[in-house]
């Protein structure tokens, strides 16, 4: 990769002056450095600046670019992609060439899968499939908590390079746990993260979370259950507190903003032009939606389980790991997790099963507490609200909440 | 290898029913039905065994026998730590 400060000739997208804060400083899209780089190109951001740079170079050229972080790129991985006719460079300027020289395609976005099934696989967008949302915005100041390159920071980045008005705030990983000074000081009044960023915000440092003044939250990534929708709506009183279902395969998917835990029955099964329809097929999450990956039309098995409990449908976790088998009684995973995060003293909580004799496997629990909390105590909470062969037999608490790059808990 | 002694087993036993809002007798010979100590209930002593000893028991090395007692599973998982 080589930095060309020179600012392009061609016409730069609808958002180009739009503030954008990176490394603590301000400036625009327009201000952004000139990459050079090689179609079709990987580049393994080490840096947001960087990333945004590529961004707005993909918008601004239409080069074929899949743009990711180099944690997620093992030499495998990199050695695959060459192979498909990738220039892969890192943020040190280290490339590897294509092994198999093509042409690339123009407009073409790829993007790697989360890889929850093992290795990250490309699916291929545009600027514009990426692009969900279209209809004219009230301004706001958003953050930018995501990794570069996943789906959830190209919602952020397409909506603030296509919308004048829609300003950016760049969370670099060594930030995450001090995002909310950094957003107070730059008027976000907007954000999106996982159930997981959301709950170490508010274990962290509730007092410095509500000094921002959010008018739009957003909730997506993992599961998200009544209690952070609750937890936060405390904090956030007057705050359109929204819940997003999205995935590199099926595009945004499914928003919800009424401030419950899954989305209306009533929604299932109904087609619309230009909407995505849904439905569940033996527990699963099926998706038929215009924003989809290339190459995946039609009705995709989302692999995410969905259960429809009253008037709702509720997407409690990935079905081959949501499932845990105790002596021959299923147990959902997700269900349990929603027990134990409703307690009032549990700021976060990880569902697993453990292999144990007779039984096959037993339920266990990893929690972080916000006050004072004994795993007896626990457990009969549990007891009161679960099966018996549902309440976690092992609970270890832990100090801190986990997280990883996706922020995510458990991907 | 840590193996935990029979008393120290016996705690931890008493722990998993004290979760449950029961109470382990001191009785060896007391009844496991009676006092309410299920298959779940050993699934998770078993765990807490594990877990102090750092070592993966192996049910696969137990003779089948019969466990009707406090003691028998006191004697099971003594001895079973030693296979």
């Amino acid at each position: 990769m080589s930095v060309d400060t020179a600012r392009p000739a061609v016409p730069h997208p609808a958002g180009a002056d739009n503030r954008v804060v990176v490394d603590g400083v301000t400036l625009s899209w327009r201000d952004l450095p000139e990459l050079t780089l090689l179609a079709p190109a990987v580049l393994l951001a080490q840096h947001a600046r960087d990333a945004l740079a590529a961004a707005r170079h993909h918008a601004v050229h239409g080069t074929e670019l899949l743009l990711t972080t180099a944690s997620r790129v093992d030499a495998a991985l990199r050695e695959e992609l060459s192979a498909a006719g990738f220039t892969v460079t890192d943020a040190a300027g280290r490339g590897l060439a294509p092994a198999r020289p093509r042409a690339p395609e123009a407009g073409r976005l790829w993007l790697l899968t989360s890889g929850t099934t093992g290795r990250p696989k490309r699916v291929g967008h545009t600027l514009e499939s990426l692009t969900t949302v279209r209809g004219q915005q009230p301004g706001r100041t958003w953050l930018c908590p995501y990794a570069p390159g996943s789906y959830a920071w190209w919602q952020v980045v397409t909506l603030s390079l296509t919308q004048p008005g829609q300003h950016l705030v760049v969370v670099e990983p060594d930030q995450l746990d001090d995002w909310p000074a950094l957003a107070a000081a730059h008027g976000v009044d907007a954000a999106s993260g996982t159930p997981t960023f959301w709950r170490r915000a508010l274990h962290r440092d509730p007092a410095a979370l509500a000094r921002v003044p959010l008018r739009q939250l957003t909730l997506g990534g993992e599961p998200v259950d009544q209690a952070i929708l609750d937890r936060l709506r405390q904090v956030f009183p007057t705050t359109r507190i929204s819940w997003i279902y999205a995935s590199s395969e099926v595009g945004a998917a499914i928003v919800v903003h009424d401030g419950r835990a899954g989305f209306p029955a009533a929604w299932l099964d109904r087609a619309a032009p230009g909407r995505p329809t849904l439905g569940v097929r033996d527990g699963e999450l099926i998706v038929t939606s215009p924003y989809h990956g290339a190459g995946l039309a039609g009705p995709v098995r989302t692999g995410d389980r969905a259960q429809v409990v009253g008037d709702r449908v509720l997407i409690t976790g990935r079905l081959d790991s949501d499932e845990i088998n105790v002596g021959g009684s299923k147990v959902s995973a997700g269900g349990v997790r929603d027990v134990l995060t409703a307690h009032p003293r549990v700021a976060w909580a990880r569902v697993g099963a453990r292999r144990a004799p007779l039984l096959g496997h037993l339920v266990v629990a990893e929690v972080v507490a916000a006050q004072d909390l004994d795993e007896a105590a626990l457990v009969r909470w549990c007891a009161d609200r679960l099966p018996e062969y549902a309440v976690p037999r092992r609970i270890r608490v832990l100090t801190e909440i986990p997280v990883k790059e996706t922020l995510k808990s458990d991907v | 290898m840590t193996e935990l002694s029979r008393a120290q087993i016996r705690d931890l036993m008493g722990q998993v029913l004290e979760n449950q809002g029961k109470v382990l007798p001191d009785d060896d010979a007391a009844d496991l039905r009676e006092i309410g100590f299920r298959s779940l209930d050993f699934s998770e002593l078993a765990l807490r065994v594990e877990d102090e000893t750092g070592e993966e028991l192996n049910f696969d090395a137990a003779g089948l026998r019969r466990i009707t007692s406090v003691g028998d599973v006191l004697d099971f998982l003594a001895e079973l730590q030693r296979q």
